[in-house]
């Protein structure tokens, strides 16, 4: 079963992008684009393997009888229990007929949830948990797609961006979500404590427009991260923020960080943190 | 195309009203376009198109043919696109074909005009070799590779950088005929006529979202539209074709307002597209 043809587009884009400057290749271009075809078959390989404990995001495509079906960039879609979820009182009881009949209202179809890996069924396909705080529906930003084998496992998926105002979430299944900053996502609490005003909370809360210069950081961001999964590299919060201030300090435009010469820029700058990294550790 | 949860389709929508798209683009900025010609070695002419993540490649075959009765002075020109299954899984078998038609027959009316051969963008008495005998016939193929919105903008500049990539050979007609017969022509392997692209229009795309209308939709942003006007548009600014696509009726009025919107965009498509070309052209004569 091979994995979906999405990463490799993106791959052979950057090829098309620097065949143009061949003469000019400095040596650290040309360090990338053999990293890049070493990539190229690197992709074929690697899918996302998924352990214990591991943060995702994935998008609900179905919702059954006592618990969630989502899509996470894997094989099989991952399962999310009705009991896998905080109820509003917070009291441990047992899920009534009431409580299933409102899944609905928690979470439909085509949602984007963040959730925890708890364990794995039979059939190998994940079952998730989203008890905590910091787990749950997630609106208000973008979710954009890379190859799993970029995230690697860190202390931290969860970054809260205080000065732009940005949440930054890197799931390891390949999603990443950035949006605007949410302190608190419990939705089953909020839905379901403003029964009569249900409607309207909902429509209001995420119909509220995000302003402007929290929107401005949101897709600078976003950028960054689609800049850094093109040429490969592995995104850790250090390495996106870099893109990101490089291209504040420039002040290039966001959508000009999509072109090719700020792909040279953010690829000679990571070579240079790497190799000032190995010479400290001489 | 996967779907949307209602805060992502907000944001984007949100995103619209502000002028900032997901990307940081203007709602009239196009994203970054990357050209490449010569790819089919085996074809008169050929050229890949990439907008961001959507790419097409089009390719140019010229054989001899004979020129139809109604209109012995014009050659003829067929276009046809192909969805692959690479790009969506939903193009396997026939799922792409009513997508692929809807395709090939805009980009007919926008590059070819109407049956009358009036208006069209390519001309076609400079494909005519013997009059009301022989003539070229110009097979035009559009292959869609990657699809992330705004397929016919990319098929239309594909084609555009394929014709302008495109050598045809130079004929010389050996023996004079006489009524139905056929003339013996002499076809040179070494000279080549390049075609003239300068007439050929430019197809720009605006799509609907809300109260406000952007170019180039990536296919998130497509799956939020109401309707999308494409409008062919050569050099001078004057309109070569109209095509008209979603459910949503619209106000006479806002269809003015789209086509001046898309005349002063196609502008700087069309000088960006030339600019890409000549340089893509360039790279491959030297390689």
């Amino acid at each position: 079963m091979l994995p979906s043809p999405s990463p490799i587009p993106s791959q052979s884009a950057s090829k098309t992008v620097f065949s143009k400057d061949m003469e000019q290749q400095s040596a650290t271009v040309k360090w990338w684009r053999r990293s890049v075809e070493w990539w190229n078959a690197l992709t074929c390989l690697s899918m996302f393997k998924p352990e214990i404990g591991d943060i995702i995001v994935g998008r609900v495509v179905e919702v059954a009888q006592k618990r969630w079906k989502l899509e996470i960039n894997f094989n099989q879609d991952a399962v999310l229990m009705l009991s896998s979820m905080n109820l509003p009182d917070g009291i441990q009881r047992r899920r009534t007929a009431v409580d299933e009949l409102n899944m609905r209202n928690v979470f439909e179809e085509n949602d984007v949830i963040c959730a925890e890996v708890r364990n794995f069924q039979n059939d190998g396909s994940l079952q998730l948990q989203a008890r905590s705080q910091k787990y749950g529906k997630l609106e208000k930003g973008q979710l954009l797609t890379v190859p799993p084998y970029l995230v690697k496992r860190q202390k931290q998926h969860f970054h809260h961006l205080v000065q732009y105002g940005v949440d930054l979430i890197l799931g390891c299944n390949g999603f990443i979500w950035v949006g605007e900053h949410c302190d608190a996502r419990d939705t089953v609490a909020e839905e379901q404590l403003n029964n009569t005003e249900e409607q309207n909370t909902k429509s209001t809360r995420v119909s509220e427009n995000v302003p402007l210069e929290t929107r401005r950081n949101i897709c600078r961001v976003a950028n960054a991260v689609r800049v850094l999964s093109t040429l490969g590299f592995s995104l850790t919060l250090e390495v996106i923020l870099e893109a990101f201030n490089l291209s504040s300090t420039l002040n290039l435009g966001i959508d000009e960080m999509l072109v090719s010469e700020f792909h040279v820029l953010v690829a000679e700058k990571e070579a240079e943190r790497r190799s000032s990294l190995t010479k400290k550790k001489r | 195309m996967v779907g949307l949860s209602v805060g992502e389709k907000h944001f984007i929508q949100g995103g619209i009203n502000q002028n900032l798209r997901s990307d940081g683009r203007k709602r009239d900025t196009y994203r970054p376009i990357f050209v490449e010609t010569g790819v089919i070695p085996q074809a008169n002419g050929s050229a890949r198109i990439r907008m961001g993540a959507t790419e097409v490649i089009a390719s140019v075959k010229a054989e001899l043919g004979r020129p139809s009765a109604l209109q012995p002075d014009k050659g003829k020109v067929a276009i046809f696109v192909d969805c692959s299954p690479v790009a969506e899984p939903t193009f396997e078998g026939r799922g792409g074909e009513d997508l692929s038609t809807e395709l090939s027959v805009a980009l007919q009316r926008c590059l070819l005009g109407g049956k009358s051969g009036a208006g069209a963008g390519i001309d076609l008495s400079s494909l005519v070799v013997a009059e009301g005998k022989i003539c070229w016939d110009l097979y035009i193929d559009g292959l869609v590779v990657s699809s992330d919105g705004n397929l016919l903008d990319a098929l239309g500049a594909a084609i555009k950088a394929a014709l302008s990539n495109t050598g045809i050979p130079r004929v010389h007609v050996t023996a004079a005929a006489s009524g139905d017969e056929q003339p013996e022509v002499d076809i040179s392997d070494e000279e080549f006529l390049q075609f003239d692209t300068s007439e050929i229009p430019v197809i720009v795309t605006l799509t609907k979202v809300g109260r406000h209308y952007i170019v180039d939709a990536t296919s998130e942003e497509e799956s939020q539209m109401s309707s999308a006007i494409s409008v062919s548009i050569n050099r001078k600014g004057h309109i070569c074709g109209l095509t008209k696509r979603g459910g949503a009726g619209i106000d006479p009025s806002v269809i003015s307002d789209m086509i001046s919107v898309a005349q002063y965009v196609s502008e700087q498509l069309i000088n960006k597209l030339d600019s890409e070309i000549s340089a893509a052209e360039a790279d491959e004569d030297e390689s």
